[in-house]
């Protein structure tokens, strides 16, 4: 079975649970919060620039200490 | 012996590309397909905003806890060897004898 499918049937088994009390209308699947996905798409190419910075931070740093650069 | 701090920058820093953090990253990724899928949307085609960001979240910290792990584990090897070195009397290399010397002589009774 894909996984897809597999995935696909979580949603049959807590049909109750995810239930919003504070609306009574549908969310709206077609027109995406673009605001969201900028800001998520934002937060990780952040996080992506920070951990390689981190990683040639570390990299030099333990160069320098033992003599090679 | 010098801080922490000092300690675990002479440590060689992990590759971007280690264990911790493809590991969680595939616990961010299904995290996020599994809230796609408890909300009735497709699990993989929906919210690839989402999947990105917890898969890179998931990385970034995977990172970070391999290198804590490298300097915890660094460190237990470096007490340890210190003790070995401080009390060589417990820990001398034993005489070695050859299964010959232990063994009792064969007598085959056909």
């Amino acid at each position: 079975m894909t996984l897809s499918r597999l995935l696909s049937r979580v949603g049959f088994v807590s049909r109750v649970g995810s239930r919003s009390a504070f609306t009574s209308s549908k969310t709206d699947t077609r027109s995406p919060n673009w605001l969201r996905v900028g800001l998520a798409f934002g937060s990780s190419a952040f996080l992506w620039g920070l951990l390689f910075k981190q990683h040639s931070t570390d990299v030099h740093e333990y160069k320098v200490r033992n003599g090679l650069q | 012996m010098g801080s922490a701090a000092d300690d675990k920058k002479s440590l060689p820093p992990p590759g971007i590309l280690n264990r911790n953090s493809v590991w969680l990253a595939g616990i961010g990724w299904a995290s996020a397909m599994i809230h796609n899928a408890i909300n009735h949307r497709p699990p993989v085609k929906s919210g690839v905003h989402r999947q990105f960001l917890l898969t890179t979240i998931g990385w970034f910290l995977g990172y970070h806890l391999t290198k804590h792990e490298n300097y915890t584990y660094a460190k237990l090897d470096r007490d340890m060897n210190e003790y070995v070195k401080l009390h060589p009397e417990k820990f001398q290399p034993k005489e070695k004898k050859t299964f010959a010397e232990i063994v009792e002589p064969f007598h085959p009774v056909r």
